[in-house]
């Protein structure tokens, strides 16, 4: 992993963390099924705003085999994704690591396992942050509900924030290595 | 005392269901069922929606065979509008090719999903192993270079139906009539040759080779074990062309018996007039037979072992070859083995890789006729659609009012056709691996799941519902009362 970038506190994940050319913000969700939509909401908002524009974004509604050679290539990945664990009161930012998750399906695999098989695979992991983002309603509707969307509002305005250090992240960037 | 087993959840499926194991004073099996516990009901959710709405939102019922379900509903929409297949105003060949190439698409990477996610560990590592080892991400441990095939045929094909549908999931290319894009000579020349991103179609028809070679190492190792178990007999269900070939997108369904011998053949949109649809209290799953012959004889198997059984020849010449070993091996006689299912799924994932290769070479691809304008003189207002999707026959029937907004919706899924041969399975495994026993092992468990697997069943599908869902086993006495119950 990435022990050099080890040192930057989870408070100082910023999306300026993010705005490189090998980044990937990937938002995992369905719209159409209320509040598992989030994921895709916080990618509609930055390309919105044009915020962090030098990150390659997606939106896919599982995640994959497949996705273990999408960021095998990549320095930083940020996941984006609906959470409906009652602890988390708004919004969850933090640091991922590989772990072979055995619960899968044939339909949906963990960012973990992802992780796990991107290393497996290829001999190679990018450094990982989930945002997770509360939800609270799962039927087949279109559209967030009130209290999602304020919760993606405030997870958008905390990883948005300015804040001192942005400008030494980025210079950490090109610095940041990758690989076990 | 008699017992009775509960398998709760069986893992690896999608769907939420359990099976219950009925066993008598002597621990003999004296009943077995698949039960589906969970339903969201996606018929009704559509109905008020405009009719051209319905390919794109019932294709969220899966996302795995979502473009099966669109281009289903997509069938549909062209009876709607009166350019479908119950007319002679056919869509063009442009857009019936691009529906193809998605469709194939879809069935290299669905079979290669279950093919290498859940059936090549089990054979690689045996029933009986750790279920932490015997899957995919097992695999990725013991063979990262054949985990990393599976990954680029997975990509490939999620690529290509990108390519064709205009998303990975969720396609929006087939509108009432036709599709809205061809392929370009740029993108075609990506998929034949590969790039920095992607393999080429040759390196897939590799991989497919392998996998299926996977199969025959396997078979030749297990011959007795393969052969014998979860045997349930049905009548073998899917579309063929004129030729008695299987047609995956459209043809007559053909229904043929443990001789060959065909049963029924029919134009699909007289399905309801043929077949039935009972029900049990103890399950949301619905078991379609055909009438005339009543459920116990009646009952269908759908899916990639039944158009094996059914298909004469096939077009492309690997896939060929397969099909000649497998008619030899099973005598001229339709398989009724649980497990060559997966054989099956091998060889098709191979024919889906050698039928994308002649479509990529296809020029009717890069021609601009599109549609088949409809006039509001031609709307009938209803439709059926078919198509063979992975885990086999789907079928969609609409309605629609004078304004065009749906007021009927009939989804006959693969799994669903499968439900009355899965419980035959189900029956058979327990059978052979519970009865006289008075305990669950790991293994017994994990039996009775492949048995399932081998259907790829899909139960969010067959109850129209979302989301993952695992599987338990129930042991009941002679009485009723549960004496045992094992979920993972």
């Amino acid at each position: 992993m990435n022990a050099e970038n080890d040192h930057i506190a989870l408070d100082d994940i910023t999306l300026a963390y993010f705005n490189h050319d090998s980044a990937l913000i990937y938002g995992i969700g369905n719209i159409g099924r209320q509040d598992d939509g989030l994921g895709w909401e916080f990618i509609d908002s930055l390309e919105t705003s044009s915020a962090c524009p030098k990150a390659e974004k997606v939106k896919f509604y599982q995640l994959n085999l497949e996705d273990a050679d999408l960021i095998k290539d990549k320095r930083r990945v940020l996941f984006v994704d609906a959470s409906k664990d009652a602890t988390v009161d708004t919004f969850r930012l933090y640091k991922a690591e590989q772990k072979m998750d055995f619960s899968f399906t044939s339909h949906a695999m963990s960012i973990e396992t992802i992780m796990a098989t991107c290393w497996q695979c290829f001999g190679k992991i990018p450094e990982v942050y989930v945002l997770a983002i509360r939800g609270y309603e799962w039927e087949l509707e279109i559209g967030l509900t009130t209290r999602a969307t304020s919760n993606l509002a405030l997870a958008i305005s905390h990883v948005a924030r300015p804040v001192a250090k942005q400008l030494r992240q980025a210079n950490d960037y090109a610095q940041c290595n990758i690989g076990a | 005392m008699s017992r009775k087993l509960i398998i709760d959840p069986v893992t690896r499926i999608e769907g939420h269901g359990k099976v219950t194991i009925q066993l008598d004073d002597d621990n003999n099996v004296v009943d077995a069922k698949l039960l589906v516990v969970e339903f969201r009901g996606f018929e009704k959710f559509i109905q008020g929606h405009p009719y051209w709405e319905a390919p794109m939102l019932l294709q969220r019922i899966c996302g795995i065979c979502f473009v099966s379900h669109h281009l289903c509903g997509a069938k549909v929409l062209d009876d709607m509008v009166g350019v479908g297949y119950s007319t002679s105003n056919l869509i063009t060949p442009t857009a019936e090719k691009m529906r193809r190439l998605g469709h194939y698409a879809q069935q290299l990477q669905s079979h290669a999903t279950a093919y290498f996610y859940l059936i090549v560990p089990e054979m690689l590592f045996g029933m009986d192993a750790a279920p932490e080892k015997r899957n995919v991400l097992g695999l990725a441990v013991a063979n990262p270079e054949l985990v990393k095939r599976v990954v680029m045929l997975r990509k490939w094909g999620q690529e290509l139906i990108q390519a064709v549908l205009g998303k990975k999931m969720h396609g929006i290319s087939s509108i009432p009539g036709g599709v809205n894009n061809n392929l370009t000579a740029e993108v075609r020349d990506r998929f034949i040759k590969g790039d920095a991103t992607i393999p080429s179609i040759d390196d897939m028809l590799e991989y497919a080779k392998e996998g299926l070679e996977l199969f025959y190492d396997f078979h030749e190792k297990n011959r007795v074990m393969v052969d014998t178990f979860g045997d349930a007999p049905a009548l073998d269900m899917c579309l063929v062309d004129n030729n008695g070939d299987v047609d995956y997108y459209h043809g007559k369904m053909r229904i043929i018996d443990n001789d060959k011998k065909i049963v029924r053949e029919l134009d699909y949109h007289d399905y309801l007039g043929h077949f039935s649809e009972a029900t049990e209290e103890w399950s949301y799953m619905k078991f379609p037979f055909l009438t005339e012959l009543g459920r116990d004889k009646g009952s269908v198997r759908v899916g990639p072992l039944a158009r094996v059984n059914v298909t004469k020849s096939y077009s492309t010449p690997l896939a060929q070859i397969a099909l000649e070993k497998f008619h030899a091996y099973n005598k001229g006689k339709s398989s009724n083995k649980t497990l060559h299912t997966n054989w099956a799924r091998a060889i098709e994932i191979l024919h889906s890789a050698e039928l994308i290769k002649e479509l990529l070479n296809d020029p009717d691809l890069q021609k601009d006729q599109l549609v088949v304008t409809a006039t509001d003189a031609m709307w009938t207002g209803e439709g059926v659609g078919v198509v063979e999707a992975p885990r086999g026959t789907l079928l969609h029937h609409y309605k629609a009012n004078k304004e065009g907004n749906i007021t009927f919706a009939n989804l006959v899924v693969a799994t669903t056709q499968n439900n009355q041969v899965i419980n035959r399975t189900v029956r058979s495994v327990a059978e052979e691996y519970l009865g006289g026993k008075a305990e669950i092992t790991e293994g017994m468990m994990n039996a009775i799941e492949v048995g399932i697997r081998a259907y790829d069943p899909c139960l969010s599908c067959a109850t129209h519902a979302l989301g993952e869902m695992p599987l338990e086993v129930t042991l009941l006495d002679a009485k009723g009362n549960q004496i045992d119950e094992r979920r993972k």
